[in-house]
């Protein structure tokens, strides 16, 4: 191929005559290689050297094999179900748990490894091999026969002068293609705000009271589907609670309680401050409090996270995030750190029964700015 | 029913009873009132001295340790310390078992350390800032692990909602505002984790029995204690408790540097 001086090729009588060594030579040589050193690791058989070599071997395979049932053992058999450090016994036997299946896992799967290195360094013969290798790009004539048939093929499948099949063709791919872009690009050109007035739209929340249903203050109590509402007693002064909305149309809702509980603009912090504390409260929103209950929007107007720690004798809430900080004695607005707009407070009352519910949703989107909101 | 026959018997046991019934009423109200002339009175006003002199006790001990903040009439003092008038034993139990109080000296916080005051001192503190008046939080009767509920999953879950955002998801801790900190929960007794939940220290919330039942302060406490003291670290070291930022690094580091030595070394062999 490349130009090397020809190799004289056996007649096939000669084929016939030759042994196996003499053919893999004849291979080799074919591709341009030459076997210069080509040695067995044990060209005596059944030595006390090979032996001791295969028993290394085995040795690895069989680790690998038992680590691998004890891992199935483990795996299917052991106590894996939580215990409290109250039973020493049980909780040590859960700890071990997942460093025994780990530890199993991994010795089997080095075994294995481990043992098909050893196999390669003790068993497959040292070779040394040497090939030639051709300077620079292919020869002239190489290069224009194989222009020449490529050049060929097109002309003589005759999609040049097919304009049916051609366009065709394209027609189907270019469709397809359309298909596969409209995947990713559909999420851009839909319009995020065709929706501006239902609760899942980007300027409202949970909170939003449809069909005129009155919206609780709920509180989680680490069961999903509980239905714990909230009195302003409830609270003690310099206490806060997170509160999530609830409808009585949700309450036998399993899905709804759950989903209630896990709405990303839902969170409101439900702070009481000390009686006597002095508080600023924002203009126009001078009534959204109930006594020394106010309740505040728990995502970040920064970038979305919860601000969920909150000093009570300081009045902050702070950002874990980026280490905003809003003073809660003053409207909830931003004293350091990066957000710029104050939390929303969401209005709340007290209804004839007792219970905390929500005015109305808070009258500004909550969580970060995006392009549209202008404040 | 009874027969003819049988009703004379019949009204004589009757009578019998009746009369026995009578006696031994009689012998009982009788006794009572003299058990309660010989014990009761005297009991109360025993009762009542050793109430006494608990808060005497205490009296002596919140003069000679805390009044310097507090005022001499737990009044408080400007820029030094709050008044703690009807602030509830709870609290009490909570800064003094945990060494806070009294204050080594004004900073971002107390800060835990061995408590200086004897559990018995502790007691009679307690009496004395009780009997201030006021309706605080009172520490809970169960002690140690009555004090654990029986659902550390929920306690989780409670645990991740109301406290992980300041004490971290295992009980680590965390920096607040100017020097403030929130701290780890490890070595933290039980009654300490159940008061300082009532009584609100220093810059945490208080969350009171009508919020957290006291079922749920307990599976929380259980959730606590599960996962601080070194419980839950199923590789042997946790890592700091940060979860994925410190394990991830780490496994980067150890992994990449173990698969690179590993290599090498199969590299010389050969």
């Amino acid at each position: 191929m490349s130009g090397d001086k020809p190799i004289e090729l056996p007649s096939e009588a000669e084929l016939a005559e030759m042994s196996r060594d003499d053919l893999v030579k004849l291979g080799t040589k074919m591709d341009g290689v030459e076997l210069v050193h080509y040695e067995e690791k044990f060209p005596v058989p059944g030595t006390r050297a090979e032996r001791r070599a295969q028993r290394t071997v085995a040795l690895w395979f069989m680790i690998s094999a038992v680590s691998g049932l004890a891992f199935l053992g483990v795996f299917l058999f052991w106590p894996w179900q939580y215990e409290s450090p109250s039973n020493p016994e049980g909780h040590l036997l859960h700890m071990l748990y997942n460093p025994l299946i780990g530890l199993f896992l991994g010795l089997s799967v080095t075994g294995l490894g481990v043992g098909a290195l050893l196999y390669t360094k003790k068993f497959i013969p040292d070779e040394l091999a040497v090939q030639q290798r051709h300077d620079g790009p292919s020869a002239q004539v190489d290069r224009a026969t194989l222009v020449a048939e490529l050049a060929d093929a097109g002309e003589r499948s005759g999609i040049g002068r097919r304009s049916l099949i051609k366009r065709t063709a394209g027609l189907g791919a270019g469709v397809l293609g359309l298909g596969v872009a409209a995947v990713p690009l559909g999420a851009l050109i839909k319009n995020p705000h065709s929706d501006s007035e239902t609760k899942n739209s980007l300027w409202h929340t949970g909170w939003k009271a449809e069909k005129g249903e009155k919206v609780y203050l709920r509180r989680h109590t680490g069961n999903f589907h509980d239905v714990s509402l909230v009195r302003p007693e409830d609270v003690e002064p310099g206490g806060f609670e997170t509160v999530f909305p609830f409808r009585e149309s949700e309450r036998d809702d399993e899905h709804a309680l759950v989903a209630a509980l896990k709405r990303a603009d839902a969170p409101v912090m439900l702070i009481r401050l000390r009686p006597n504390q002095a508080v600023t409260k924002r203009a126009g929103q001078e009534d959204f409090n109930y006594g020394d209950l106010y309740a505040y929007s728990k995502i970040c107007t920064h970038l979305g996270c919860p601000t969920s720690l909150f000093e009570q004798q300081t009045g902050l809430l702070l950002c874990p995030c980026h280490q905003s900080q809003f003073d809660v004695f003053e409207y909830a607005k931003p004293r350091f750190g990066p957000a710029t707009r104050p939390l929303p407070q969401l209005p709340i009352t007290v209804d004839e029964d007792g219970y905390l519910v929500a005015r109305s949703d808070f009258i500004e989107a909550v969580g970060p700015a995006f392009w549209e909101r202008k404040s | 029913m009874t027969t003819t026959t049988k009703r004379p018997r019949g009204a004589r046991t009757k009578l019998r009873r009746r009369v026995a019934g009578l006696l031994a009423l009689g012998f009982g109200l009788l006794s009572a009132g003299m058990l309660f002339a010989a014990f009761a009175p005297q009991a109360q006003t025993a009762q009542a001295q050793q109430q006494d002199a608990l808060v005497r006790q205490g009296e002596q001990i919140y003069l000679n340790t805390c009044q310097s903040c507090h005022g001499k009439s737990l009044e408080g003092v400007q820029d030094r310390g709050p008044s703690l008038i009807g602030v509830g034993d709870a609290a009490v139990y909570f800064q003094t078992s945990s060494g806070r109080m009294p204050m080594a000296r004004q900073e971002a916080q107390a800060i835990r350390k061995p408590a200086k005051l004897s559990p018995e001192e502790i007691n009679a503190l307690m009496a004395y800032i009780d009997a201030s008046g006021g309706e605080g939080p009172k520490k809970p009767t169960e002690t140690g692990e009555g004090l654990r509920g029986d659902n550390p999953a929920r306690g989780g879950e409670l645990f991740r909602l109301n406290c992980s955002s300041c004490h971290n998801f295992t009980g680590r801790g965390g920096a607040l505002s100017s020097g403030k900190f929130a701290p780890a929960l490890d070595g933290v007794s039980e009654e300490q984790i159940y008061t300082a939940m009532l009584s609100g220290p220093q810059n945490m919330p208080k969350f009171g029995e009508r919020q957290l039942t006291p079922e749920e302060k307990k599976d929380i406490i259980a959730y606590v204690k599960s996962v601080t003291d070194g419980n839950n670290n199923s590789g042997g070291n946790p890592l700091g408790g940060f979860g994925p930022v410190s394990e991830g690094l780490i496994a980067f580091i150890v992994g990449i540097a173990a698969l690179i030595g590993v290599t090498l070394w199969i590299g010389a062999k050969a």
